[in-house]
């Protein structure tokens, strides 16, 4: 019991700082949600009449649909890629070497770096008039169209901007994995006559396959985040090609003012978020249970 | 000793200043102190986005905390950062600001909701404003969008941008033999015919559709709304304005390579740099071909007016201002800054000590001197910038729809449906009859009665 109660009054200032800049917020964010709150329109942020209003309407916004379609799109690409070449990089460089330690260190750069640094360096490289990408191109003859203004290619410029960013994430994960499987496996299955790819298959991805579960949900969900990229590379555009709906909330607010709709859509997106998370976690322990 | 003798310098020390002070007091009675500062004390707090006008101006405001008594706390941020800011705060009822930037955009919706002091009560009182500090010296057209609909006035007008056509490369178009277009159709033949022509691009544009593109539809006789600011009923689909669409489009193909999306920054420097020989935008980004120290095209560039299309001619045009908060704790000392700020002295220093031309007060613009500094190769552009400046102020407000309070939203569905049709994905008729739609149903979702 005592241990208990000092277990709860250590907790409790913590709890409390969380529930004011977590809780709070989201609560916040949900009543605004139920009103036509417009930054000019004076009484709107505390007008309940119709409280589902903004819900009701947002199956009928074209944008707002299309907005989920292309963060499901942007989110589905870039995971696959950051988990798929992590596992690749991280097979490629567990091996025990000085250039290779130096190779890894030199692959975590992007993630360190701040969202917004690497929105600018993908900006320099996706301008066609000052980028070395398109002078590369140039002297081999050929022609790159407009990355971030093409309908075609802006989604995936910013699939290719944010997996490099992320992909550091995903190589370090698999990497600690990699170094937790004894030797004795792959030695023994060697022995055996097993091929390079036998031993992957049968033994190597076995054992790291829990882990591109997690580093994958943890991109997903963060995934829903790729605002920098997008506000700095292509603004949502062209049309609305890479509008995300995250960015289409943020349009709604802050150019429109349309505060309440805006708050309607981010609720939207964090049970969307929340029910992605929840499956996924469902999914592990069902695995640890069949286990 | 030592002791006894620092011990007499002082007091000989206090004496001076002691009587010092008295003569300074019998000299200047208390009352006339207080007359002389007469906001002793005040600390007047502002906000503004950042521009070349207040780094400017912050050099001179320690002589206005002289001469006033007062301390001003400025505080600049981002232009998206700022006009967030000031709605929270405005629309909240706030108090936290004496005067703020009454932005171009916002200035009608600011106006609508009575959120802003109205500055008629300050130039009306000869006490509070002398005759010489003349409001009607500030440009009318650059004064429109800070008027309700009774005539009064929320603002004056600290900066304003006239939309101007800059040709950097005039010896291309001589040895082709064009002339500088007046109008959309020879626009279009001069981009098509210089594209390419020694690596030269026919013209170069920026990414805010929504300022760039309505020119063209008004060109064509259409409007962003049915009849603004009344009407807010948007009119993107009518014929005129998929013109309008159509034909920006067509001239895009004339910028360089990802000009769709080029920052006002990018197309200034393909302008500085001759790789571009067409900008139409606000004077202080197009004049820099003439002015700027960076320019490689000086000799070969011109400024003139933008090209007319076959129905109207109506270069866009716009002006930043400053108000008082209706809620403001000091109006009167806020009202002073304003004064001063705005005033003729200050004006004429920016524009002769640092060049700054874009000031809105129409003795400044045409003085000599102001003409002397901004007449360039025998271009004068203080001219042209009054000509295009005072346009919506004569007769119809064109720029009406601009600072309509629907407009963020209905621009926001323009610059989609545009973008739209310049990258090929639906054709003018097709985007334009969707972007109408979308606009009325985000306007009705806004509580817009339509």
């Amino acid at each position: 019991m005592e241990r208990r109660r000092f277990i709860a009054f250590a907790l409790t200032p913590s709890l409390i700082v969380l529930f004011a800049v977590a809780v709070l917020p989201a609560i916040y964010l949900i009543v605004t949600s139920l009103t036509p709150f417009q930054l000019t329109t004076p009484g709107s942020a505390t007008d309940f009449s119709d409280p589902f209003r903004n819900y009701a309407l947002l199956p009928g916004d074209p944008r707002f649909v299309n907005s989920l379609a292309v963060q499901a799109k942007l989110s589905v690409a870039s995971v696959l890629f950051q988990v798929l070449l992590g596992m690749l990089l991280a097979l490629l460089l567990n091996v025990p070497s000085r250039f290779v330690e130096f190779a890894r260190t030199f692959f975590l750069i992007p993630m360190v770096l701040p969202p917004i640094v690497v929105a600018v360096i993908w900006k320099l490289i996706y301008a066609p008039d000052i980028s070395p990408l398109y002078y590369a191109a140039q002297a081999l003859h050929f022609t790159l169209p407009a990355l971030t203004s093409s309908v075609d290619f802006a989604l995936t410029a910013i699939i290719i901007a944010d997996t490099w960013e992320w992909l550091p994430f995903t190589f370090l994960m698999v990497l600690a994995a990699l170094q937790t499987i004894p030797d004795e496996y792959s030695e023994a299955a060697l022995v055996d006559g097993a091929s390079k790819l036998q031993i992957f298959w049968y033994v190597t991805l076995p054992f790291i396959t829990p882990i591109l579960v997690i580093s994958g949900m943890f991109r997903l969900i963060d995934s829903v985040k790729a605002f920098p990229l997008i506000f700095l590379l292509t603004g949502g555009g062209p049309g609305t090609v890479t509008e995300v709906t995250n960015y289409y909330a943020y349009l709604l607010a802050f150019d429109t003012n349309e505060i309440g709709y805006s708050s309607a859509v981010t609720v939207v997106m964090l049970l969307l978020v929340c029910g992605i998370s929840l499956g996924l976690v469902w999914m592990g322990r069902r695995k640890e249970a069949l286990a | 000793m030592k002791t006894a003798s620092r011990a007499s310098s002082l007091t000989r020390r206090k004496l001076l200043k002691a009587s010092a002070a008295t003569a300074a007091l019998a000299a200047f009675p208390a009352p006339l102190i207080a007359q002389t500062k007469p906001f002793a004390g005040v600390t007047l707090h502002g906000a503004s986005f950042q521009h070349r006008f207040f780094t400017l101006l912050q050099k001179y405001i320690p002589e206005f905390e002289e001469k006033t008594g007062m301390k001003v706390d400025l505080q600049l941020s981002a232009l998206p950062v700022y006009n967030q800011q000031a709605n929270l705060e405005l629309s909240s009822g706030g108090s936290a600001y004496d005067f703020v930037n009454v932005t171009f955009t916002l200035a009608t919706r600011w106006i609508a909701a009575g959120l802003l002091a109205n500055l008629d009560e300050f130039t009306g009182d000869a006490n509070l404003t002398p005759a010489d500090w003349n409001p009607k010296d500030f440009v009318d057209g650059a004064q429109v969008p800070y008027r309700d609909a009774k005539g009064a006035t929320y603002g004056y007008s600290w900066e304003g941008g006239a939309m101007l056509m800059g040709l950097s490369r005039m010896d291309l178009m001589e040895k082709k033999g064009l002339k500088i277009p007046k109008t959309f159709a020879e626009l279009q033949q001069v981009c098509a015919e210089i594209n390419g022509t020694d690596g030269v691009s026919g013209l170069v544009s920026w990414f805010l559709h929504n300022w760039n593109l309505p020119p063209y539809i008004q060109g064509f006789g259409g409007n962003i709304f049915r009849n603004p600011p009344g009407d807010p009923m948007p009119a993107l689909n009518t014929p005129e304005a998929i013109q309008g669409v159509e034909f920006y489009a067509n001239l895009l193909k004339s910028a360089p390579k990802g000009g769709l999306t080029y920052t006002e920054d990018q197309a200034r420097q393909a302008m500085l740099t001759g790789r571009a020989n067409i900008f139409i935008h606000s004077s202080a980004w197009v004049t820099p071909i003439l002015l700027s120290d960076e320019s490689k095209v000086k000799e070969t560039s011109r400024v003139v007016r933008s090209p007319a299309g076959p129905v109207h001619d109506y270069p866009a045009s716009n002006s930043q201002g400053l108000g008082i908060p209706k809620n403001a704790k000091n109006q009167k000392a806020a009202w002073e800054f304003i004064k001063w700020a705005l005033s003729p002295e200050i004006s004429m220093k920016l524009v002769k000590e640092h060049g700054h031309s874009s000031v809105c007060r129409r003795s400044i613009i045409t003085s000599d001197d102001y003409r002397k500094l901004n007449t360039v190769n025998g271009q004068d552009l203080g001219a042209l910038y009054l000509e295009v400046l005072e346009l919506p102020g004569k007769g119809e407000n064109y720029m009406a729809y601009r600072t309509s309070k629907e407009f963020p939203i209905v621009g926001d569905v323009l610059n989609k449906a545009f973008e739209q049709v310049a990258t090929g994905q639906l054709p003018a008729k097709d985007a334009m009859n969707a972007a109408q739609d979308q606009a009325i149903a985000a306007l009705r979702r806004a509580g817009t009665k339509l």
